[in-house]
């Protein structure tokens, strides 16, 4: 959160207003002064100066000195440049000279930038939290959500695993939609981003499908200077139709300053996994065993030899990353070029995420500052190095759940060389490692340019136009030696490739003028059409003829193609357009009364023609009770905010509401002898009804500050109902597909509060100490819905077709739905006291409460920050421990946790989804510690040097048995998500980086 | 002044370009990669009928899969067990309660079968509503009488949809009673335009399925409209006329006895397959009994029970082969029935991979908290020798007129007709034949081919008690309608007893 140490300047709306008030005036003064940058004073190039509430100004010359002719009725004047905060500097009668230092980056502590503009942030009238660079995570940072993880309240980001470039479930005040996407819009730098997958998916043969990768990925952190959330519908109507699970607005850095800045930044970070399993020993495991099935049984299984798996696939994973940044800023235009190059290993051997992007943010100003040009655009490169880890791997499992079932007797080699591979069912981690190759390979550019015209002082017109262009291919191979159904003896490659071509055009009018007496106005009028175009194709390879992964990769005629069963492929091309119409109107009367009230309508064609516009509404209202003779002298800030506002939600597959068939995709059957499928068939029904999903919100807050704002914050209410829900239901059969999509006429209710305060507890010249809390409550429930779906898939041996959640009336969404486990009878049998049946447990994985805690401090040269994040009130399904951790598991020879072990489960015991598995997830984590130092640079070409040492993820307190309790994999059924369920995640890393930063 | 020239030099424009773009788009987008079925309101513009008939036929690969709609028809039957092995199928428990009767309108297999067959009959409609030609409206036809017999025959109703009906538009429901004329009505419609011919990979509807179909259907008529779904069932002389005739328009087809009864199963010619599956494999009736060491590696599941194998004839040739391990993949597995110590492909003592013990089949099986090398296999299909997945095959339907015969109280027509199937298998023939030898001879012909539930039922033995199934609940004689179903459909009403 940012902290605002100084009283709030009128100077900004003053500068709305100056040019639309004449002034008469016949008596002149001249004054003269310097303008210099406080920090450096290094005098400022091409400062504006104009006596305040007029059009009468000039400019600083190059040595900064400027000299000015002022009425002898003006009382200030006022002071700005690109970059550095506005100053009003009143005007001393006698006085002609003023040395004037403009402070770099006030500016951007006082502007918030929200939809289609910025306010100043005591006139925001919605619930927006705003993070710039001093307020994010430090260390080994791969996209920009990690950031904020944990810095906002009522904010959750999710990292799905511990996998370099892992999805992220970024959740704005709770979880209100039934589908795949429930993540907010994110807009970088005005271009709204489409909310759907950038990488390609894939599937790896008898393992089971890969999680998604985070498409944010390829926006370089050290670019970003700003995050701004915004979290009720007051801020987020204004963007309509995709508004519905909040907006992220991401603004990246600009260049500033006259004379340039050269920044070079590295980090070199070294991870190891954070908890290792805890696992059974050789002769643990054996002892074990022999319990079961006796001496003779033992000598058997034992392999004679003694692995540690984890030891084998786990690594110290090193991570580097280089920035070199570029830029200036004058009055008339500024630039800024970056270079970034990250290259992390996975603590999973072989695992890896390399990204080269590159960064040019231009604006230039012509025809006396009324038209201003500029562009943003980033090019990123990445490199994703995958790992056979899936979600939804069978009774083999995948790498992870090997390395945790894998026999530890077993050689890892055969005395030829080759891989030990006992059988199908139990596969050597490393010959699932080492047989196959798999990566990403994702070129993406996002760019925008906007034209900005005033044509007068009151009047603006801009036109913004953005391309986002994804080109992205995913290889993998696994060789005929990996002993795996329907890969031995043949071996298996897909090749995947997603194309994902987004644009953007938008044009819209800008009005600021006064009304008459002490209303200002400010008003928008827009237009908006977005174009979101997905192609994709993807290739499946059986029959090699080689073990080799590059030859079966590069050279796919290495598949025997000519028996029938050696390829298949399917593509796709599918378009969607929305096109919207904007406005919103912002009146301030007597700086004591905000009102903002915004439309949107919004025309998409993922609807029938029908139903294609939705109208998004909102209104805000914010009274600065400040500004009240009544408000009691100890507040150094107060204001109430009230809000409501209505958005929605399109994000459902493309075209549902036309009948339309297609030849379906072939697959292997489960032998890989035969290719199944490519009928035509139909794959959506007639169904022009659907429409838009609406979110409406109500949201109250206040803004308080105490003592000069030593302490500060804000506390917000908001009741958030999510209707006419879009759906996959199921089909009233006979049906073309068993489920379709429908808005149901039931509710999503999220209600919440949420509480952030910066507290400045030290600010003395050599020693400040700064803490900055947040906490956030929600409370989620399904209202008046009538059927129920099951979601939650639970994935193992023996747990085909289990599931964990249930979603239905008067239950939080993803409500765990289990059997009562009440222990194990004498057999060693599972005990359901309520009986052998599922039912609601009262236990949702849906967190209640989400916080975090800073404390920054600064001694001198040196500052230390310190970061812990949590989340309470929360359960996980350990499907890793119901599929792997059982007695079972180890009768059958499979390794297990060490608390198996005389638990007092028989081995013929059938380990169904039960209460056994649920464990409570509530963590307390340190984020985040850094220790930072700053040389002391007088002269020379350095402006700036600074050390720093960051380490990520120190500790994690938490009662939860798993590697980690912030965990979630996806675990859908029918297409309805999951949350909270841990089944072989990519284990988490903690992190050391050492950091280096230098300017010149 | 500038700002003047620029003010309407620009805002004019602007203005224009700002509110000419509510013609920018009209949303209307054109679809490329999938071919848009406009309804111009005669219903006849479905899609194309001989792709439409092919992609029914690719999904009688449903039949292969050992979930859904086989272990309906299979599991609650007197012939499987699916035993929970300690970590193994447990499977949220949808397996044991097939086999103890006790599922519910909850359990998934029973909604995913309700969601297939019923798909397939939409598809049908389809198939009848993209002006086909006279074969392909025949067999849409035929498939839509076949998938309404499997409706009608789990669920008790079938909920039909017209091809016109959109999705907000709730299907009617149709009564037992009526769609088991219906569905007869639409095969026997079928037969003028199906093609004739003979056994072999016949991948789409002929004459001879159409009549064998028939059989199966007049057969158990009686159970469907009989007043009560238990029974008792009143057989109509005529309907049992119709199978027996039927029957025999099968065997003019071309169709006879095979002498090796487990050659039917393999690829290569054979007398007896009528239709077969296209696509998919049998591979899951072999990878859902074998033992996890045996190879293939199987997934260790179902087992026959010990009252069913032991009710076998030792001498019947139908009860299995044993392994005749020569070095080649599977060659250690047998056919039929596999019982006692199994061997590797090269015939040594075969070691359970998970206790290290010699695997040895045992008789006795429960139904949770059953060892690994409990209970008897059963191979049809052999890992190195099937051929492609049956769907209908010859014997069915003359068994069928066995039966018909001898409910029409030609008890010599029927022993003449089963005694013909058993000297060409080689089995010893019988003097004498009654119901209950009736029912067991389907058993041993067509045991784990799917049928079992519905002969029991037939034959009122369904709600007898056997190993691990004590329920004798009669309501158990249809499965529920899926509660997901319930709530999509007001129109469906819940069966009795759920």
């Amino acid at each position: 959160m940012k902290l605002i140490f100084h009283q709030p300047s009128r100077g900004l709306r003053l500068l709305w207003l100056f040019l639309l008030v004449s002034t008469v005036g016949t008596a002149q003064l001249s004054i003269t002064g310097m303008v210099t940058d406080a920090e450096s004073e290094d005098p400022l190039i091409g400062a504006s100066i104009v006596v305040t509430g007029t059009t009468t100004g000039t400019v600083t010359d190059f040595d900064g000195n400027f000299e000015l002719n002022v009425p002898a009725s003006a009382t200030s004047i006022t002071v700005s440049y690109t970059g550095y905060g506005t100053q009003e500097i009143p005007l001393v009668e006698g006085q002609t000279a003023y040395n004037i230092q403009l402070a770099s980056g006030e500016l951007l502590q006082e502007v918030v930038v929200v939809g289609y503009g910025a306010v100043r942030k005591e006139d925001l009238t919605g619930a927006v939290t705003v993070l710039s660079e001093e307020d994010f995570n430090k260390g080994v940072i791969t996209s920009p959500e990690q950031l904020i993880q944990g810095r906002a309240a009522g904010v959750q980001v999710t990292q799905t695993s511990g996998e370099p470039g892992a999805g992220v479930n970024f959740r704005i005040r709770g979880t209100s939609s039934v589908r795949s996407n429930n993540n907010p819009l994110f807009v970088v730098d005005g271009v709204p981003l489409s909310g759907e997958n950038t990488s390609a998916d894939g599937a790896i043969g008898g393992l089971g499908n890969t999680s998604a990768r985070n498409p944010l990925n390829f926006l370089n952190p050290g670019d970003i200077e700003s995050i701004n959330v915004l979290k009720d519908a007051s801020a987020t109507a204004i963007y309509g139709s995709r508004g519905a699970n909040g907006v992220v607005i991401i603004t990246t850095k600009s260049g500033a300053g006259g004379q340039g800045t050269l920044t070079y930044e590295t980090n070199i970070g070294v991870a190891g996994i954070s908890r290792r399993y805890d696992i059974l020993g050789r002769e643990a495991f054996l002892d074990a065993y022999e319990d079961f099935n006796g001496a003779s049984a033992r000598a058997t299984l034992d392999g004679g030899a003694d692995v540690d798996w984890q030891d084998e696939l786990f690594r110290t994973a090193f991570t580097q990353s280089h920035n070199l940044s570029f830029g200036g800023g004058s009055e008339g235009g500024s630039y800024r070029f970056s270079a970034s190059y990250l290259d992390q290993e996975g603590i999973v051997e072989q695992s890896a995420l390399q990204r080269i992007s590159a960064r040019f943010n231009g604006t230039k100003s012509f025809i006396d500052d009324r038209l201003g040009l500029a562009t943003q655009v980033t090019v990123s490169d990445i490199h994703d190095d995958n790992v056979p880890i899936t979600t939804n791997a069978g009774f083999e499992g995948d790498l992870l759940g090997n390395i945790l079932k894998a026999n530890p007797t077993q050689p890892i080699y055969n005395p030829d060389g080759t891989f030990n591979q006992v059988s199908q069912t139990e596969p050597n981690p490393l010959a699932l490692l080492n047989l196959y190759e798999g990566y990403t390979n994702t070129l993406r550019l996002l760019g925008n340019v906007s034209a900005e015209f005033a044509f007068t002082d009151a009047l603006s017109f801009k036109s913004v136009y953005g391309i986002d262009r994804s080109f992205s291919s995913r290889t993998d191979a696994q060789s005929r030696d990996q002993r795996i159904q329907g890969v031995e003896n043949i071996g298996r490659l897909s090749l995947n490739d997603l194309q994902v071509n987004n644009d953007l055009w938008e044009n819209y009018f800008t009005l600021n003028t006064g009304l008459g007496g002490a209303i200002d106005f400010q008003g928008l009028l827009g237009y908006s059409y977005q174009r979101f175009e997905r192609i994709g194709k993807g290739s499946g390879y059986a029959n090699f003829r080689t073990s080799d992964l590059d030859i079966m990769i590069n050279n796919v005629s290495s598949a025997d193609q000519v028996n029938g069963t050696g390829t298949f492929g399917n593509s796709f091309r599918t378009l969607d357009e929305l096109q919207s119409y904007f406005g919103r109107i912002n009146f301030d009367i007597a700086d004591k009364y905000l009102v903002t009230a915004t439309l949107r309508a919004d025309g998409s064609t993922r609807f029938g023609s029908g139903n294609r516009y939705g109208l998004f509404p909102s209104f805000a209202f914010k009274w600065r009770l400040l500004e009240e003779a009544f408000a009691p002298e100890a507040f150094s800030d107060l204001g109430l905010r009230i809000g409501y506002g209505v958005t929605g939600n399109q994000e459902i597959p493309h075209n549902q509401y036309q009948r339309r068939q297609r030849y379906g995709n072939y697959g292997y059957n489960a032998g890989t002898t035969t290719i199944d499928g490519g009928g035509l068939g139909t794959v959506a029904f007639a169904n022009p009804d659907l429409k838009w999903e609406s979110t409406s919100q109500i949201n109250a807050g206040i803004d308080w500050g105490f003592n000069n704002n030593k302490i500060s914050g804000s506390i917000d209410y908001y009741y958030k109902s999510t209707n006419d829900l879009l759906i996959q239901v199921t089909s009233a059969q006979p049906a073309v597909q068993p489920f379709v999509w429908q808005n149901l006429d039931a509710d999503v209710i999220n209600e919440g509060v949420e509480l952030a305060i910066n507290y400045i507890a030290a600010d003395g010249p050599n020693f400040t100490w700064d803490v900055i809390f947040n906490v956030g409550y929600n409370n989620n429930i399904v209202k008046n819905f009538g059927g129920l779906i099951n979601t939650g898939e639970i994935s193992g041996q023996g747990l085909t077709g289990a599931f964990a959640q249930r979603i239905a009336e008067g239950q939080p969404l993803y409500a765990f739905f289990l059997r009562d486990f009440g222990g194990f009878d004498s057999e060693g049998n599972s005990v359901y006291p309520d009986g052998d049946f599922q039912q609601f447990t009262g236990q949702s994985p849906l967190p209640k409460w989400t916080g975090g805690l800073t404390n920054q401090f600064g001694f001198g040269n040196f500052d230390v920050n310190l970061f812990f994040t949590g989340q309470f009130g929360f359960y996980i399904y350990n499907n890793t421990a119901n599929a792997f951790y059982t007695a079972g598991a180890l009768a059958n020879g499979r390794n297990v946790s060490t608390d198996v072990v005389g638990n007092g489960e028989g081995n013929l015991n059938a380990p169904d989804v039960s209460t056994r598995f649920v464990e409570k997830g509530d963590f307390v984590r340190l984020q985040n510690a850094s220790i930072g130092y700053t040389l002391p640079i007088n002269e020379g070409v350095l402006s700036n040097l600074r050390l720093s040492v960051t380490g990520q993820n120190l500790f994690v307190i938490t009662g939860y048995s798993g590697q980690d309790p912030e965990v979630s994999i996806s675990k859908p059924i029918n297409g309805v998500p999951s949350v909270g369920i841990d089944y072989t995640a990519y284990p988490r890393a903690r992190t050391v980086t050492f950091g280096l930063s230098a300017s010149f | 002044m500038t700002s003047q020239l620029l003010k309407w030099g620009l805002i004019a424009p602007s203005a224009c370009v700002l509110l000419g773009f509510s013609a920018c788009t009209d949303l209307e987008i054109e679809e490329v990669d999938s071919i848009i079925v406009e309804d111009d309101g005669s219903g006849q513009s479905a899609g194309d009928p001989e792709q439409l008939v092919n992609g029914v036929y690719n999904g009688l690969s449903t039949f292969t899969d050992q979930a859904n709609t086989y272990s309906l028809f299979e599991h609650p039957s007197d012939e499987l067990i699916p035993p929970t092995r300690g970590v193994d199928w447990g499977d949220n428990g949808v397996w044991r309660t097939l086999h103890a009767h006790t599922w519910d309108a909850t359990h998934a297999q029973v909604l995913n079968a309700w969601n297939t067959l019923n798909s397939r009959i939409f598809n049908t409609a389809e198939i009848l509503a993209a002006n086909p030609n006279a074969e392909q409206e025949a067999q849409g036809r035929f498939l839509q009488g076949f998938f309404m017999w499997h409706v009608l025959d789990l669920y008790g109703v079938v909920p039909f949809r017209e091809f016109e009906q959109g999705v907000d538009e709730l299907p009617r429901v149709i009564s037992r009673s009526d769609a088991i004329d219906i569905a007869i009505d639409q095969v026997e419609a079928s037969i003028a335009n199906l093609p004739s011919a003979g056994p072999g990979e016949n991948f789409q509807g002929t004459k001879a399925a159409a009549y064998s179909m028939l059989t199966r259907m007049y057969l158990n008529k009686a159970v469907y409209k009989a007043a009560d779904p238990a029974g008792p069932y009143d057989h109509n002389a005529a309907d049992l006329q119709q199978v027996i005739d039927y029957a025999d328009m099968v065997t003019a087809e071309g169709y006879s006895f095979d002498e090796d009864y487990f050659g039917i199963f393999e690829a290569g010619s054979d007398k007896e397959p009528i239709l077969v599956s296209e696509q998919g494999t049998p591979q899951n009736r072999w990878m859902m009994t074998l033992h996890y060491s045996q190879n293939p590696s199987g997934w260790n599941g179902f087992t026959t029970l010990a009252d069913f194998y032991n009710s076998f004839d030792p001498n019947d040739p139908r009860i299995g082969k044993d392994a005749t391990p020569d070095g080649t993949a599977s060659s250690g597995i047998g056919t039929g029935f596999l019982q006692g110590q199994q061997v590797t492909d090269n015939g040594e003592v075969l070691i359970d991979g998970r206790t290290q013990q010699p695997l040895v089949f045992t008789e006795e099986v429960g139904l949770a908290g059953v060892p690994t090398n409990a209970g008897v296999r059963v191979i049809k299909y052999h890992p190195a020798r099937a051929g492609k997945y049956i769907i209908l095959r010859y014997a069915e339907s003359q068994l069928n007129k066995a039966e018909a015969q001898l409910r029409l109280g030609d008890a010599a027509g029927a022993l003449e007709t089963i005694n013909l199937m058993r000297s060409t298998r080689g089995t010893p023939e019988l003097s004498s034949i009654d119901l209950d030898g009736m029912l067991m001879e389907r058993g041993f012909e067509l045991y784990w081919e799917g049928l079992r539930r519905v002969d029991q039922i037939r034959f009122g033995t369904f709600t007898d008690t056997w190993d691990e199934k004590t329920v004798t609940d009669p309501t158990r004689v249809l499965f529920p309608i899926p509660q997901q179903a319930l709530d999509s459909n007001p129109n469906l009403q819940q069966n009795p007893g759920y």
